[in-house]
C-alpha cells in the first residue's frame, strides 16, 4: 500500500520532541575523561608586532597544564595558516596581530576557571603600528594588513593573486555588460546614491565550540561546525595527514547562520590537543564571538541611467566589502553575491565592481545571505528613490524594469524558474497597494515601502549522500548537511521517505560524522535543500532500484507487493544483509569569464524575496513602530510548508535586527565599544511587529527534488530597504546608513525642517 | 569564575557582622542579579559573599499601613512588588513600572534593597519611589537611621551607604489625591536600560495642579529632579501651552547633566526629555498630547 505523500507535508521537525524536553545533542555540553579546557588570551589592540610573550606567571599557577604560543604551534604544524579562501589565518597569531581580540596564546587547565584566572595572567607586550578600518580607505592606505597575498588555491580564479604585495584588496570582481559610458551618456536622466551597511554579528545561541582528542594515528573533532567535510580536508592538510585519519563530526548546533562555517576552532583545538596529548575543549563565550566573526560592513554607490519611459538603461555598481583581518570567505562573497549587484531587473548596459578589502577589524565571513541583504539595501533604496524622483509608484517602476524568466541576467545568464514578477505581483496584491492607504494623525505619521531581491545560490559544490535499507525494511540517511534549526533533518527524510513509500517520521538521519556520512561542501548559502535534497533523493532512488533488482533475483514478478523484511529473509535466509544507495550530486556550472564577469551558467538555481512593511514613525522621537510585515518568496514547491513559512519570517526578523537595532560600534582605535549584549541589542519578541506574514509563490524549481529549492536566507534579502522607503514615505526623509535608529531618524527629520541637532 | 566563600546567616545582625567596609572584595548579596554579571566578567572577584536569602521577617516582607504607609523589606522581590495587592492599591505606579523593568527571570529574584544599593543611574525603581517621596531604612552597627532615596545615590553607581551597612526597607508615605506616571524610554531594543526614565507625581484636582514631583533618570549620573519644571507647575491649571513650557523648561534644566552614551546624544535625548515630559503631564492631567511643537 502507498503512504500517504511525504513532501509537502507540514511535518513537525523529527527532533522537536527532544528540544524542548532538553535531550537534543550539543557539542556545548559534551565532555570526555581527562579533558583539558582551553582558555585564549587575546589581542587589546587592532594593529602591533608582538615583542614579548611573558606566560611564566601563568604557567606557574597551581592546576595550569600548558600554555601555548604559536612557536609551540608551529613545532607541529608548520605553516599553521588557514582559510577556505586564503590561507592567511594562524592558529595563533605569529609576530603580530591583525584584529582586536586575535587570539594570541592559549591556556590549558582541567578547571575551565583556572585556565580563565591564569590567561589573565599571561603578558603581551605590542609595538602598536597604525590601523585601517573603513573599506574604502582600505583600498588606497599605505596601511597594509598583509605583506602578501595568499590564496588557497582551491579557487581557479584566485590563484593569480598568489605573492601578490603592497594591496589591502583580496579580490577584484568585474562585469561588463553593454556599454555603460555611452549608455549614461545619452540617458535622460541620471541618479546616483552611496549607502553603507554596518557590522553586525550572527549572536548563535550556542557560541562556537570544538572539542578534540587525538592519538599519534588519528584525531576526532567534535565541533559545532556548519562545514564537517571542509574541517576533515583542512585539518588534514595542515597536518599533513591522509583525510580518512582526523574524524570529525557534529550534533545539532544551537544556530549557525554562517558564523560556523568552513574553521573556526577546530585548528586551534587539533594543535592544542596533539600538544598537550589530551583532549582539549575550547567554548567560546557569547561575548567572545565578537572577536570571531561578523558580517562585512559594505559601502555601495550605485548609478542608474533612466529613459523617457522609466526603463533603467545603464547601472554601475561600485561595492567595497569590509573583510577584516582575515579572508574567511568573503572573496567568494565578493563575487558570488557581487554579480547581482543591480538588482532584479532588465538592465542593458551594466557595470560592477565589486572589491574584498582586507582591514584590521575582527574578520568577516557568512552570514544569512551572503552579502545579498547589503546589497539589496542599496539597489532597493536607490530604486525607490528613482521612482520618487520620476513621481512613478514603486510597484509600477519595478514592475517595467523587472527581469523576466527566459531574459538574461547581468552576467548573461538566462532567467529559469525564478518568479521574480509573479513574487513582486503577489506582494503587491498582500498589501492591497492600489488601495488609498492610511496616513496617521498628529505626530505619528504611518508609510508603507517594498523592495525585492534575488541571490544565485553558491555554485559548483557537491553533496554526496547514502540511504541504506536495514533488514527489517527500515531506513536511515547517511549525509553531511548539518541541522543547526533550520529543518534538515526533516526535509531529508520525506525526501528519502517519498521515494521510498515510508512514513518519514520513521527515517533516521545519521548526523555529519566523516567516518561515516559521505561528502558534502557545507551547510550554508541554502544550497542543502537542492543539492543534498537532490543527492538523498538519488540514494533513495538507488535503494529502490536495488530493492527492485534484489526482488527480481528472487524471481519476483515486477511490481509484486511483497514487504522489504520478507524480501532479506528470502535472499539471506534470516534477518540480515544491507542494501546502501547512494549518489553524488554536483549540478553545472560555467565560472565567470576574468574580464567581463560573464558567464551563461551562473547558479544552478535562482532565489527570489520580497519584503513588504506598514510602519508608523513618532516624528517627535523618530521612533519606528512596525505595524506589518509581509514576506513572500519563490521557495520552488516547499517540501514542509510549515518549516517554509518559518524559515521565511526567522529570517525576516533576524534581519530586521540587523536592519533597525544591530551595530558593532568601533572607535577610532579599532577597539569594540559594545561587546556585550546589554549594548549589542538583538530584537525581542516586544520588537517584533504586530503583523508578520510569510508566503510562497507557486512555484516550481524543475531541477530541485521534488521542485524544491533553497529558503533559508530568502526573508532576508528586502527587509532593510523595505523599512527605510517606508520611512521615507512615512515622514519625507531617507537615511542611507544602517542601522536605522530612533535618533539617525529623528535627526533627518530635523535636519529637513532646517533645525539641525548638533553633532557630538 | 574563581572560588570563593558563600555564607547565607539567618539574621541581619549576623550578616552585618560578616560585611568588611575595610575589603571591596566582600559584599553582600541579595537577587545576585547585577553582581553576578559583574563576577562573569572578571569585573568583580569577591573573596567572600554574604547572602541575604535566609533573612526572614521585616527585611522581606511587605506591609500597608492603616495610614497608607508602605513598608517594602530590602529582600522583597521585584516581581512580588510587582505582584501585591497592597502596591496595586498604594502605588500603582510601582508595578507598572516595573512591568518593563528586565524581565521576569530578573524581577523573580532580584530585590528591592539590591535594586537601591546598586546605585546604577539605569534603574527604574530609585526614580519612581523618589517622585513618591520614598525613603530607605538603613542598618549598621550604629543603628538605624532613615534617609530619603533622594539622598541615598551620590553619583555613578555611588551610595551614601558604607560598606558595614545593609539597606533593610523602602518606606512610601501615603499618597492621597496624587497620581504618579513612570515613562520608560528605551531607544534600542524594546528589552533595554532606558535611555531617559521619567517619574512624575502630581497633586492636582482636575487640571489645576497644586504640587508636582518629576524626576528624571537614566539620562543623568544619578536621579535628578526637575525643580524647575516643578516650580512652574505648581499652583498652575494646566493647558496644552503650560505642558509644552514645562517640557522645554525640564530639557533646559537637565542639559548640562544629560550625558550621551550608546543609548542617545545628549542632544537627542534633551528633545525626549521635553516630548515625553509634554505627553506624560498630558496623560495624568487628562488633556491633548498636542505636539508637533516644532
Amino acid at each position: 500500500m502507498r503512504a500517504a505523500r511525504q513532501v509537502g507535508r507540514s511535518l513537525p521537525r523529527l527532533e522537536a520532541r527532544a528540544k524542548v524536553t532538553g535531550r537534543a545533542e550539543y557539542i556545548h555540553n559534551l565532555q570526555l575523561p581527562g579533558m583539558l579546557y582551553g582558555k585564549l588570551v587575546r589581542s587589546p589592540i587592532a594593529h602591533g608586532t608582538i615583542r614579548r610573550i611573558d606566560a611564566e606567571a601563568a604557567r606557574a599557577m597551581a592546576g595550569v597544564h600548558a600554555v601555548i604560543t604559536s612557536a609551540e604551534v608551529r613545532q607541529i604544524i608548520p605553516s599553521p595558516y588557514y582559510g577556505p579562501a586564503f590561507h592567511d589565518q594562524p592558529i595563533l597569531a605569529i609576530d603580530k596581530v591583525r584584529h582586536i581580540g586575535e587570539p594570541v596564546a592559549a591556556v590549558l587547565a582541567a578547571d575551565a576557571a583556572i585556565a580563565e584566572a591564569a590567561a589573565q595572567l599571561v603578558t603581551v607586550e605590542y609595538d602598536e603600528l597604525p590601523g585601517i578600518f573603513d573599506e574604502v580607505e582600505a583600498a588606497t592606505s599605505p596601511v597594509l594588513v598583509h605583506e602578501a597575498l595568499k590564496p588557497a588555491g582551491t579557487f581557479a580564479d584566485l590563484k593569480h593573486l598568489g605573492g601578490k604585495r603592497g594591496t589591502n584588496v583580496a579580490l577584484e570582481f568585474r562585469l561588463r555588460r553593454g556599454d555603460v559610458e555611452r549608455a549614461f551618456a545619452a540617458a535622460g536622466q541620471v541618479f546616483e546614491h552611496s549607502f553603507r551597511s554596518q557590522p553586525v554579528m550572527h549572536t548563535p545561541l550556542e557560541p562556537m565550540v570544538a572539542l578534540a582528542e587525538a592519538t599519534e594515528a588519528s584525531v576526532t573533532i567534535h565541533t559545532a561546525s556548519q562545514s564537517p567535510s571542509f574541517v576533515r580536508i583542512e585539518i588534514a592538510r595542515l597536518l599533513g595527514w591522509p583525510e580518512n585519519r582526523v574524524r570529525v563530526r557534529t550534533a545539532y548546533l544551537g544556530g549557525g547562520f554562517g558564523a560556523k562555517l568552513y574553521i573556526k576552532l577546530e585548528a586551534l583545538v587539533t594543535a592544542l590537543a596533539l600538544l598537550a596529548r589530551r583532549p582539549v575543549k575550547v567554548s567560546l563565550t557569547m561575548e567572545e564571538q565578537f572577536y570571531t566573526i561578523t558580517r562585512h560592513a559594505c559601502t555601495v554607490r550605485i548609478k542608474s541611467a533612466v529613459d523617457r519611459d522609466g526603463r533603467i538603461t545603464a547601472r554601475r555598481c561600485e561595492v567595497w566589502w569590509n573583510g577584516g583581518a582575515y579572508a574567511d570567505i568573503g572573496p567568494r562573497v565578493t563575487q558570488k553575491s557581487g554579480f547581482t549587484a543591480a538588482g532584479p531587473y532588465d538592465i542593458e548596459n551594466v557595470a560592477i565592481d565589486s572589491v574584498a578589502l582586507y582591514t584590521n577589524r575582527p574578520p568577516a565571513g557568512a552570514l544569512r545571505g551572503f552579502g545579498i541583504p547589503q546589497l539589496v539595501w542599496a539597489y532597493e533604496s536607490h530604486t525607490d528613490l528613482i521612482a520618487r524622483a520620476l513621481a512613478l509608484d514603486p510597484v509600477e517602476f519595478r514592475r517595467r524594469n523587472i527581469l523576466r524568466e527566459g531574459r538574461p541576467q547581468a552576467t548573461g545568464t538566462v532567467m529559469r524558474d525564478a518568479a521574480i514578477a509573479a513574487v513582486l505581483e503577489r506582494l503587491a496584491q498582500k498589501l492591497e497597494w492600489g488601495r488609498p492607504f492610511e496616513r496617521g494623525t498628529g505626530p505619528v505619521k504611518r508609510g508603507r515601502g517594498i523592495a525585492l531581491g534575488f541571490k544565485a545560490s553558491i555554485s559548483p559544490t557537491a553533496s554526496v549522500a547514502l540511504v541504506t535499507i536495514a533488514a527489517d525494511g527500515s531506513c536511515a540517511v547517511q549525509c553531511g548537511t548539518v541541522d543547526m534549526g533550520q529543518g534538515s533533518d526533516t526535509a531529508m527524510a520525506q525526501i528519502a521517505a517519498e521515494v521510498l513509500n515510508l512514513p518519514a517520521e520513521s527515517v533516521r538521519i545519521v548526523h555529519p560524522d566523516t567516518d561515516v556520512t559521505p561528502y558534502d561542501m557545507a551547510t550554508l548559502g541554502s544550497r542543502s535543500t537542492f543539492h543534498m535534497g537532490n543527492a538523498v533523493k538519488r540514494a533513495a532512488e538507488d535503494a529502490r532500484d536495488k530493492l527492485a533488482a534484489l526482488a527480481a533475483e528472487l524471481g519476483l514478478p515486477p511490481g509484486a507487493n511483497v514487504e522489504i523484511a520478507e524480501l532479506f529473509r528470502r535472499r539471506y535466509g534470516m534477518q540480515a544483509g544491507t542494501i546502501i544507495g547512494t549518489a553524488s550530486f554536483l549540478p553545472s556550472y560555467a565560472p565567470p569569464d576574468l574580464a567581463t564577469g560573464l558567464t551563461d551558467n551562473a547558479t544552478p538555481f535562482w532565489m527570489v524575496g520580497a519584503t513588504g512593511v506598514e510602519l508608523e514613525v513618532d516624528s517627535e522621537t523618530g521612533r519606528v513602530r512596525l505595524l506589518r510585515l509581509v514576506t513572500v518568496a519563490d521557495v520552488g514547491t516547499p517540501l514542509n510548508p510549515r518549516i517554509v513559512e518559518t524559515q521565511l519570517s526567522g529570517a525576516a526578523i533576524m534581519q530586521l535586527g540587523f536592519t533597525l537595532l544591530e551595530s558593532m560600534e568601533f572607535d577610532r582605535d579599532g577597539q569594540l565599544k559594545n561587546p556585550s549584549f546589554a549594548d549589542y541589542k538583538i530584537p525581542g519578541l516586544g520588537d517584533l511587529p504586530a503583523r508578520i506574514e510569510s508566503e510562497t509563490v507557486a512555484a516550481s524549481q524543475h531541477s530541485g527534488p521534488f521542485g524544491a529549492k533553497g529558503v533559508g536566507e530568502s526573508g532576508t534579502f528586502g527587509v532593510s530597504p523595505a523599512i527605510a522607503n517606508a520611512i521615507h514615505d512615512a515622514v519625507g526623509v531617507r537615511l542611507t546608513s544602517l542601522p536605522l535608529t530612533p535618533e539617525a531618524i529623528y535627526r533627518a527629520i530635523r535636519a529637513a525642517a532646517g533645525d539641525s541637532l548638533a553633532e557630538e | 569564575m574563581m572560588p570563593f566563600d558563600l555564607v547565607e546567616p539567618g539574621t541581619l545582625r549576623e550578616a552585618l557582622a560578616l560585611l568588611d567596609p575595610e575589603d571591596s572584595a566582600v559584599r553582600a548579596f541579595a537577587g545576585g542579579t547585577a553582581l553576578m554579571l559583574m563576577m562573569k566578567s572578571g569585573f568583580f572577584r569577591p573573596k567572600r559573599l554574604v547572602s541575604l536569602n535566609a533573612l526572614a521577617g521585616d527585611v522581606a516582607s511587605l506591609s500597608l499601613s492603616p495610614t497608607g504607609e508602605l513598608r517594602i523589606g530590602a529582600m522583597v522581590r521585584l516581581a512580588e512588588l510587582e505582584r501585591a495587592p497592597e502596591i496595586r492599591r498604594a502605588a500603582p505606579v510601582i508595578a507598572a513600572a516595573l512591568r518593563r523593568h528586565s524581565n521576569p527571570r530578573v524581577r523573580n529574584v532580584a530585590t528591592v534593597g539590591g535594586n537601591l544599593a546598586h546605585g546604577d543611574p539605569h534603574m527604574d525603581l530609585p526614580p519612581v519611589l523618589i517622585a513618591l517621596g520614598a525613603e530607605v531604612e538603613i542598618e549598621g552597627p550604629a543603628g538605624r537611621r532613615r534617609l530619603p532615596v533622594d539622598g541615598l545615590v551620590s553619583g555613578y553607581y555611588e551610595t551614601v551607604l558604607r560598606g558595614d551597612e545593609l539597606i533593610v526597607a523602602a518606606i512610601v508615605p501615603p499618597q492621597p489625591r496624587r497620581r504618579a506616571l513612570y515613562v520608560k524610554c528605551t531607544t534600542r531594543a524594546a528589552d533595554d536600560w532606558p535611555a531617559l526614565g521619567l517619574a512624575l507625581s502630581l497633586e492636582a484636582d482636575g487640571a489645576a495642579i497644586r504640587a508636582a514631583t518629576i524626576v528624571l533618570g537614566a539620562a543623568t549620573e544619578r536621579p535628578m529632579r526637575l525643580a524647575q519644571a516643578e516650580s512652574l507647575l505648581a499652583g498652575r491649571t494646566a493647558d496644552a501651552a503650560l505642558i509644552g513650557e514645562a517640557g522645554r523648561v525640564a530639557a533646559a534644566e537637565a542639559a548640562a547633566a544629560i550625558i550621551a552614551d550608546a543609548r542617545g546624544s545628549s542632544a537627542y535625548k534633551r528633545r525626549l526629555l521635553e516630548v515625553e515630559l509634554r505627553r506624560a503631564l498630558a496623560r495624568l492631567l487628562d488633556l491633548p498630547a498636542a505636539g508637533e511643537t516644532r
